[in-house]
């Protein structure tokens, strides 16, 4: 098996015939170089193979667990409470909802997270209101959600009031004035997490 | 890889909950006495099982091993049940580590099944005091989305009415193990059906949720969970967490459960039914069934995403009414109303695009007030009233023009 771009890939596949840019090809998640056979890319997750010109290859597969890339915005939820000084006072509980920035993602460590950016600044980082609902989504979803040709929020912008703050760790915090609201979202991001790009667009240009 | 903490819960869900059962619904939708789908599907082997209820899903497997008894039973057979919680079923899950969730669900299956005295273990005596089967129930935890425990006493029922064990004959001072070509394996008797029953309880018993998701587990104040078999009786009763409940509340649950239980046990039983005439029709049985139906599955996803598509119609819809919060709740109801949403659905654009592209959604008030007139008749009572008014105001005119006419 080849496994063109766009196509269902298996772990074990061999990717031959590479572009290449200068001699440089980049490769994301789900693949990895191949010992073996110069010039060629082994695949170590299910999923389809995208590439991006001139020389991105990467694996979309339906991965729930997030491992932290340095400057990602994610949602999290406080675990512990620690280190607040006179200076400052946080006022943050156990449990609250935070939207965050990645500052630091290093194997031997636990992540850091920041709730400002470079010029400290807090923008719409910070902390969620605990008025809104928290639910997960499967990391693939988070990207899709987030993709500008994505019209799904678009669509549903047109008939709810809602807050969405979408982390790129599958966890997502919605905020509607009604509970049905929020309940009828979530839904329809549910159900379209089983659904093509392609099917959600045709359903969204319906909806009008 | 290190062991993951358990997932927090947060506040926002927390709060969002509580406010969705104040306002009667739950976040999946189901009423509060409503349970989640039980799906029974039957390995190929001999007291295999995975039951799904809703997302939770639990593989059950029967073993057996001839034994020496236990020397206070010497004519019994001996039961084992043994509840695995490994990292599949929840990244936090320890399997190296015996924590209070494993041990209450352990004890809690064996109060069920074992106790209850459902299954008959002296037929399961091959040689007083010498042999005897000794059954195992190896229960894996396949997802974790909340109740396992309802889950779990379905798989270890349903693997233990599968099992088949080898025939025995004794012949003096040998016994022979058949298999299964030489003589028929034979069934485990069992006396009655108890399954567990679980019950969330919320805010001291304000509201009690049947058969809780993930979420609602971990938000409620405690549960209840009530072991009966199909005869109503009680098998076991657990109340955990910090409870405070009243002795009614605690009686209209466990009729509640009778009912429930009727229901489940009926279910186990057609599903062996239906297991066991396929296999004495030798049709393929077994798991890999199963992944071959995965295209009727992406059907029922089409037919999700309609009903969502209809949504925004119907929500466009509500928001032009009056009434929206009464919308809001039949939307929430199941396929009778969605068939009516389908309805509006298609008048809408009729009305939207012929009648007056400058009004907007006012077409589709029509409907309504067509409705509403009627309503409206009991205000030609207030003329009545009026009119009595009117009358009183003639009489004290007229004692007024007598008052008059007396001047």
């Amino acid at each position: 098996m080849s496994g063109g771009i766009g196509e269902l890939v298996y772990p074990g596949n061999i990717l031959k015939n590479i572009r290449s840019n200068k001699f440089v090809c980049i490769i994301g998640p789900g693949l990895k170089r191949n010992d073996n056979l110069p010039n060629t890319l082994i695949v170590t997750r299910v999923g389809t193979l995208r590439f991006e010109s001139p020389n991105t290859y990467w694996v979309d597969s339906l991965q729930k667990r997030y491992i932290p890339k340095r400057g990602e915005l994610v949602v999290g939820i406080v675990a512990k409470k620690a280190g607040a000084t006179k200076k400052q006072k946080v006022n943050i509980n156990v449990g609250d909802a935070v939207y965050a920035k990645l500052l630091n993602t290093y194997k031997e460590m636990e992540p850091e997270l920041v709730c400002v950016d470079s010029y400290f600044k807090a923008g719409s980082l910070g902390v969620l209101s605990s008025e809104g609902f928290v639910f997960s989504v499967s990391l693939n979803m988070a990207h899709r959600l987030l993709s500008i040709e994505n019209p799904l929020l678009r669509t549903l912008g047109k008939k709810y009031k809602y807050e969405i703050a979408i982390g790129m760790n599958g966890k997502v915090w919605l905020n509607c004035a009604k509970t049905v609201d929020v309940l009828k979202i979530k839904e329809a991001i549910e159900i379209a997490e089983k659904k093509s790009d392609a099917s959600i667009l045709n359903t969204c240009k319906k909806v009008r | 890889m290190s062991k993951l903490r358990e997932a927090i819960i947060s506040n926002c869900e927390k709060n969002f909950l509580l406010k969705c059962l104040k306002e009667n619904t739950r976040l999946d939708g189901r009423s509060f006495d409503e349970f989640r789908n039980i799906k029974i599907e039957f390995g190929k082997d001999y007291g295999c099982c995975c039951v799904y209820l809703g997302e939770t899903k639990v593989l059950a497997q029967v073993t057996g091993e001839i034994q020496i008894p236990k020397s206070s039973r010497p004519s019994e057979g001996i039961l084992n049940i043994n509840v695995e919680l490994n990292p599949i079923a929840a990244p936090n899950f320890d399997p190296s580590s015996k924590n209070d969730l494993f041990t209450q669900l352990n004890r809690t299956l064996e109060k069920c099944i074992k106790d209850s005295k459902a299954i008959d273990l002296e037929s399961l005596c091959i040689k007083m005091s010498e042999k005897v089967w000794a059954l195992r129930v190896d229960v894996n935890v396949l997802n974790h989305m909340g109740n396992i425990l309802d889950c779990a006493s379905i798989a270890a029922l349903t693997a233990l009415c599968h099992y088949r064990r080898p025939d025995v004959t004794c012949d003096g001072e040998v016994s022979i193990i058949h298999r299964f070509d030489q003589r028929d394996p034979i069934p485990i008797v069992v006396h009655h059906y108890p399954v567990c029953i679980t019950y969330s309880i919320f805010e001291r018993g304000q509201f009690i949720l049947a058969d809780p998701t993930l979420l609602e587990e971990g938000v409620a104040d405690s549960f209840l969970n009530v072991s009966m078999n199909a005869y109503k009786e009680l098998c076991g009763l657990h109340l955990g967490g910090k409870a405070e409940l009243d002795i009614d509340v605690m009686i209209k649950i466990t009729q509640k459960v009778g009912k429930r239980a009727v229901i489940v046990v009926e279910q186990i039983k057609r599903a062996l039914e239906l297991e066991n005439s396929r296999r004495s029709k030798k049709e393929s049985i077994g798991f890999h069934n199963l992944v071959s139906n995965s295209n009727e599955i992406d059907d029922n996803f089409e037919r999700c995403f309609d009903s969502w598509r209809i949504t925004p119609y119907k929500k466009k819809h509500s928001s032009n009414n009056y009434d929206s919060p009464q919308l809001g709740i039949q939307e929430n109801k199941s396929d009778k109303m969605e068939q009516r949403g389908m309805g509006s659905a298609v008048l809408i654009p009729q009305g939207f695009e012929e009648v007056n592209k400058d009004w907007g959604g006012n077409s589709e008030d029509d409907d309504a007030d067509v409705v509403e007139i009627p309503r409206e008749i009991p205000s030609v009572s207030l003329v009545d009233s009026d009119s009595e008014e009117e009358t009183t105001i003639v009489l004290n005119a007229k004692e007024q023009t007598k008052k008059k006419w007396k001047k």
